[in-house]
């Protein structure tokens, strides 16, 4: 039974993305689906050009934010971790949207290295926080909210204050996978692609860390260098999803915590598991937030925040070791 | 102990401030050169056919009145809230109050009436009054060994669900979503004569219900059992409390919309200039949360002139770094 979780997974993952690519604007039966997709059909430009780009999308995004936060959950073992939570998403968003508001025709190379040293920032400042107080998990989580609120109003106050240029970053902020075509594909699954099997290499490195850092270091392994491997391989993952595909939030706090429950805590099944788990909350999010009232989209970070407030707040009833 | 240097800053210096911050809210980065002058003329030489001094009575003055009494309101809401909960990061926004109260006016503003038709005001307050009792529940605020951390992160999490909430159905109904989100900003733009008639009246209550109760949350404080055996009625002072609560916050988050982290900074720095007694804290926080306003305002104005920033985004930008200070510091 064990050994068969992983593929029922993953075959749920391309059941859900088969789901999407029915659901939309305009009605295409099953079999001009099938046709379009195998030989050229009418509705080639909605299902080649729109809907299934934005399902790449969403598998690609949703498994990096689900593989990031098991990766910050592994390497700081605080329940309540995530990229999202820790501030290391807003600063992505805020870098990357102060570059659109100053150079709206910014490459898109350019763009990726921005976020990505805003979240190499915003990651590097709740560290030195964390290093400097040695803060309960809780407390952590509440330097990183607090740290994450005041990124994002810094995002807020650049959109109000330029709302000429403001039409790219909105689009490209609310978490939202709308908008997006081919070109943005390669880039979230190269990293994916780069990143997976140096998180495999970490996989039972992190089971052995949490025997506790002397075992660890017995064994030989450097717990510090580990870490800081392993973050700054979730801080690149979280920070690629945002410059894709904006602020979506919870969805790296939730996967870890399911695939926790389905897998148990080994390394190894965990990553895979987060991935997909990932994959298949934002791609079944992103098919509600098109499907709940067409033509009318809603971003589907609103939807992920709907589904991802309230198991935050079970978590916080059932972890008792406060 | 002598007369403390840090009254004379609490009862000097902040109403000089507060002059001056009324001041440059008034005429400072407006689209249309106003002078100290036209203030003056304003106030007793009315002149209904002077351009500046139209400006200034319809929409200056009550902007700066509307703004200065939210202020006061939500230092005061949450000089209660720290001293009802015991927990130095209790505020209206951090508890969930204000996205509550924002959530429902919301859903009622694009017609989804969830207590029956009713006016803002009440929408406001069944929401704050619904997410502020979730938050409390959620948080443990009720078991035997409540922990101050938890409540928070219940408040941000109830918080986020609501935001969450807002923002789909604002989107969702389509032809209204526009207002409702500026609106959501807390932006002090838009402000009019109608609006402060609409805020004084529970506002007043909620000052004086809280006055009165301040008297009775000074012994509070002296722990539970002190308070039962001076006579206290906890049941009722918290009851009185959590009615002024109510009705500060949510007359301000009907007016001008959710307005973030008055509430958490003020009482702190207030504490630091009068100590704990609830009889000096609750003026002096409405004194500071008033100035807080009139300045963030002025500057919600200036920082990028001519455009308006929502006064919300300021006080955030404010406000964050104070409560990334408040958490570190190890005593909670």
């Amino acid at each position: 039974m064990n050994a068969m979780k992983l593929p029922m997974l993953g075959v749920l993952v391309i059941l859900a993305s088969i789901a999407s690519l029915l659901v939309g604007a305009s009605d295409i039966s099953v079999a001009d689906i099938a046709n379009t997709l195998l030989s050229q059909g009418e509705y080639d430009f909605i299902i080649n050009q729109y809907r299934l780009p934005r399902i790449c999308l969403a598998l690609g995004v949703g498994a990096g934010l689900g593989l990031s936060g098991a990766l910050i959950q592994g390497v700081i073992r605080n329940p309540l971790a995530s990229p999202d939570l820790m501030g290391i998403s807003a600063g992505a968003g805020l870098a990357a949207t102060t570059l659109l508001v100053f150079y709206a025709a910014a490459p898109v190379y350019l763009l990726l290295f921005t976020a990505l040293s805003g979240g190499l920032i915003a990651a590097a400042i709740i560290l030195v926080i964390a290093y400097k107080t040695r803060p309960t998990p809780m407390r952590l989580a509440l330097i990183g909210i607090a740290v994450s609120t005041f990124l994002s109003s810094g995002i807020d106050f650049l959109i109000i204050v330029n709302p000429i240029e403001m039409n790219s970053a909105m689009v490209w902020l609310t978490g939202s996978l709308w908008g997006r075509n081919w070109t943005q594909v390669p880039i979230i699954w190269v990293t994916l692609a780069t990143v997976l099997p140096f998180a495999f290499w970490l996989a039972w490195r992190l089971d052995v860390m949490g025997l506790g850092e002397d075992t660890a270091t017995s064994l030989g392994i450097r717990p510090s260098k580990l870490q800081l491997m392993a973050l700054l391989t979730a801080v690149i993952l979280a920070s690629i999803s945002v410059a894709v595909a904006g602020t979506i939030a919870f969805i790296g706090l939730l996967a870890p915590h399911l695939a926790r429950m389905l897998f148990g805590h080994h390394h190894k099944q965990l990553i895979p598991a987060s991935a997909l788990l990932g994959a298949l909350m934002l791609i079944i999010s992103d098919t509600l937030a098109r499907g709940l009232q067409p033509p009318l989209e809603l971003p589907a970070g609103v939807l992920t925040s709907l589904i991802g407030a309230p198991y935050f707040i079970f978590l916080l009833q059932r972890y008792k070791a406060w | 102990m002598s007369f403390p240097i840090r009254y004379l800053i609490a009862f000097v210096i902040a109403p000089i401030v507060l002059l001056l911050g009324f001041g440059s809210a008034l005429i400072a980065w407006s689209s249309f050169p106003l002078t100290f002058s036209d203030v003056y003329q304003t106030l007793f030489h009315f002149d209904s056919t002077s351009i500046e001094q139209q400006i200034l009575a319809t929409t200056r003055v009550p902007r700066l009145l509307t703004g200065m009494l939210i202020g006061a309101n939500l230092a005061v809401a949450g000089v209660l809230m720290q001293g009802l909960t015991r927990n130095p990061l209790a505020s209206p926004s951090v508890l969930g109050i204000n996205s509550g109260a924002a959530c429902f006016i919301a859903l009622s503003s694009i017609g989804i009436h969830l207590i029956g038709e009713v006016s803002t005001l009440l929408a406001a307050a069944v929401g704050g009054v619904v997410s502020g009792t979730l938050v409390m529940l959620l948080g443990g605020f009720f078991s035997a060994r409540a922990n101050p951390l938890k409540l928070v992160l219940a408040g941000i999490a109830i918080n986020a669900l609501l935001i969450g909430i807002t923002r789909a159905a604002v989107i969702l109904a389509d032809d209204r979503a526009f207002s409702v989100i500026t609106w959501l900003a807390g932006s002090l733009a838009n402000i009019s004569w109608q609006d402060w008639h609409t805020l004084w009246p529970s506002s007043l209550i909620g000052l004086v219900i809280s006055v009165y109760v301040a008297k009775n949350l000074n012994l509070l404080a002296l722990g539970n059992e002190v308070a039962v055996s001076l006579g206290i009625n906890i049941a009722m002072t918290r009851l009185l409390a959590c009615i002024a609560i109510v009705l500060l916050t949510a007359s301000s988050v009907a007016v001008v919309g959710p307005i973030g982290f008055v509430g958490l900074i003020v009482p702190h720095i207030a504490r630091r200039l009068v100590s704990n007694n609830f009889l000096l804290l609750l003026p002096v926080s409405a004194l500071l949360g008033s100035c807080l306003i009139a300045w963030a305002d002025a500057l919600s104005r200036g920082i990028s002139f001519p455009a308006e920033t929502p006064v919300g985004v300021i006080t955030a930008l404010i406000g964050t770094p104070f409560f990334v200070f408040l958490t570190i510091r190890n005593k909670l």
